[in-house]
């Protein structure tokens, strides 16, 4: 958590992930590099830069959509996630060096303007083999470089994190453009089955990440709730561990119920910072922490500590013997209420 | 989700527990054993470059007789009564006439005439081109007026290949060709540069054609549409010294669904 912006908040985590991150980029490019100037020679050093920038910013990008599955699924993934925007905009820096390379190669030093010409030099948008494959390329940098620019926590907080997230699930429309934009292009040309294949298989690696993911969330957002007198029946108070949270859904909406010094208190579930889900955190200091970059909320009112700002809604709990209830009614984000004791 | 007593928090000094450290070395290194995989296959699975050779950096300095029929070309003689006929090309996507104009300014008709041309070299399988960046050297040798090349017919034919932009195709861009370059082809015969088919027969042997309309004047944006497609195209074949040139109509091209056999 920071009070002011700055470039980027450096701790030591930071500085490792970076460092594997340029490190591995590094390693793609010489290697991709290498083979080929051994091998193939006779390449020009235009096509070598724009085939290892191009196919590592696909690789990247990969990686970039298994992280968010993989941690839903298993939190110990969840530093991943904390620095995923250095790795998103390393990402974009690739993309952004394939792209540029092919506008100049491609479409500069012509008689129209290059981006004119990325839309009208080829203009089979009715067929499906001869479509114009780069337009889709351009569309998806675009969403990269929107991405990649608002990637900071000044744009997360004056955008507000629902269009934050919006805008950054986009990502899945730009991995979209990108396949086709492959498949559609260079995969007409270079068939190898190898490049077809890895591909593929990253589509399959993806899809069932997310799938798995969305089936398990279901559970959550599915589980019917008994009412008892405009209260609902959650869950027996030893389902919830110390010092954590089970997340519930009343109302369409996701609360968590944590468990702490022998009381309970409900919040909304939803991180204001960036969407985490705070029923996944844990109590440190007499605060809910959120596993995803450590905001903290006090449990009986929702209140980030001062000086900090954000506030997420209020449930009122009741307990029957063991039995914890919920009233499915928020109050509004902030709102003091008395902890139920056991 | 599994249950994990460890909880990271990026601020609190030494929170990651082993168990998450353990996870995370491994979400890393197969991070970095896919990125090496994938290297490897994208690097090896590329298709094999030809020796094509585009010199960027060295100019070189060539002298010989200057025609435009229809397309600018230096006449050059490489062997006692041996010619070549050297492919005019401007900078970046564009025709040499801008480069010419200066020099025709002062001389009207240059066909027939000496000139000195220094530029980068183009070349690939037994075809020349050069680029010429700068009109202040493209200069008058010799105002005698030379004779240039004849024409020859040689037969009407029905020739399968793809159109291609020569400057591309012989060195300046690997791969010149196919549907990845199409947009570059494009714009180049958009500026100027001469369409060219290439050809290649089951023995692997490549030929080129210079495409003109019937009349033997250039043709550019109406043959747009079918460049780096594999056509079929039907045409009167001329033979000019080392080059071929093929009268066409554009509106009888065909392209056709068979994989082009130039790559």
């Amino acid at each position: 958590m920071g009070l002011d912006y700055q470039l980027v908040l450096w701790n030591k985590h930071k500085k490792t992930y970076d460092k594997i991150i340029v490190l591995s980029m590094l390693l793609y490019i010489i290697l991709f590099a290498v083979v080929t100037l051994v091998f193939n020679s006779e390449t020009s050093i235009e096509t070598l830069i724009i085939r290892a920038f191009g196919t590592l910013a696909i690789i990247m990008l990969h990686i970039i959509l298994v992280i968010g599955p993989l941690c839903r699924l298993n939190s110990r993934f969840l530093p991943i996630l904390y620095n995923r925007r250095h790795l998103g905009v390393s990402m974009f820096i690739a993309a952004l060096i394939h792209g540029g390379f092919s506008i100049f190669q491609f479409h500069a030093l012509g008689d129209v303007n290059p981006i004119y010409s990325i839309f009208t030099s080829n203009m089979d948008y009715g067929s499906l083999i001869n479509f114009p494959f780069q337009v889709l390329g351009f569309l998806a940098l675009l969403i990269l470089f929107v991405m990649a620019s608002t990637s900071h926590d000044f744009f997360l907080a004056n955008l507000s994190a629902k269009v934050w997230k919006r805008l950054h699930m986009m990502v899945y429309f730009a991995y979209t453009l990108i396949i086709a934009h492959v498949f559609l292009g260079a995969f007409q040309q270079e068939t190898s089955p190898f490049t077809i294949g890895v591909l593929i298989l990253g589509f399959i690696v993806i899809a069932s990440l997310h799938i798995t993911t969305a089936f398990k969330e279901r559970k959550i957002d599915r589980a019917k709730n008994e009412e008892k007198e405009g209260w609902l029946k959650v869950c027996n108070i030893s389902e919830i561990d110390e010092d954590r949270a089970k997340i519930f859904t009343v109302d369409n909406e996701r609360v968590a119920i944590f468990k702490y010094d022998r009381k309970l208190s409900a919040i909304h579930n939803v991180c204001k910072h960036q969407g985490g889900p705070l029923g996944e955190g844990k109590i440190i200091d007499g605060c809910i922490t959120c596993p995803w970059h450590g905001y903290q909320y006090l449990p009986s009112n929702g209140q980030s500590p001062p000086p900090f700002t954000e506030k997420v809604s209020t449930y009122e709990l009741k307990l029957e013997g063991t039995t914890v209830y919920i009233n499915p009614k928020a109050f509004d984000e902030g709102t003091e209420v008395t902890p139920c004791k056991y | 989700m599994k249950k994990n007593e460890e909880f990271y928090v990026s601020y609190i000094e030494d929170s990651i527990g082993k168990h998450t450290k353990r996870a995370l070395k491994r979400f890393a290194i197969s991070s970095i054993v896919v990125i090496a995989a994938s290297a490897l296959v994208f690097s090896f699975s590329q298709k094999p470059f030809n020796n094509s050779t585009f010199e960027l950096t060295s100019a070189t300095k060539i002298t010989g007789t200057f025609h435009e029929n229809p397309y600018p070309m230096l006449r050059v003689e490489v062997a006692k009564k041996t010619f070549k006929n050297i492919l005019l090309l401007g900078f970046g996507k564009s025709s040499a006439n801008p480069f010419l104009d200066k020099l025709q300014n002062e001389v009207p008709d240059l066909n027939g005439k000496t000139l000195s041309i220094e530029g980068n070299l183009i070349y690939y399988n037994g075809k020349t081109l050069i680029q010429i960046t700068d009109d202040e050297k493209v200069t008058l040798v010799n105002t005698k007026k030379v004779k240039g090349p004849e024409k020859e017919t040689v037969s009407k034919m029905t020739l399968q290949g793809e159109i291609i932009d020569p400057k591309c195709y012989f060195g300046v861009m690997k791969p010149g060709k196919g549907k990845i370059h199409r947009s570059c082809a494009v714009r180049c015969i958009s500026g100027g540069i001469p369409p060219v088919l290439a050809t290649t027969d089951n023995n692997n042997i490549s030929e080129y054609y210079l495409l003109t309309d019937l009349k033997g004047h250039r043709i550019s944006d109406a043959i747009l549409p079918f460049i780096g497609k594999p056509s079929e195209i039907k045409g009167i074949v001329e033979k000019m010294e080392d080059w071929y040139v093929m009268r066409i109509n554009p509106q009888e091209i065909k392209v056709i669904s068979e994989t082009s056999n130039i790559y």
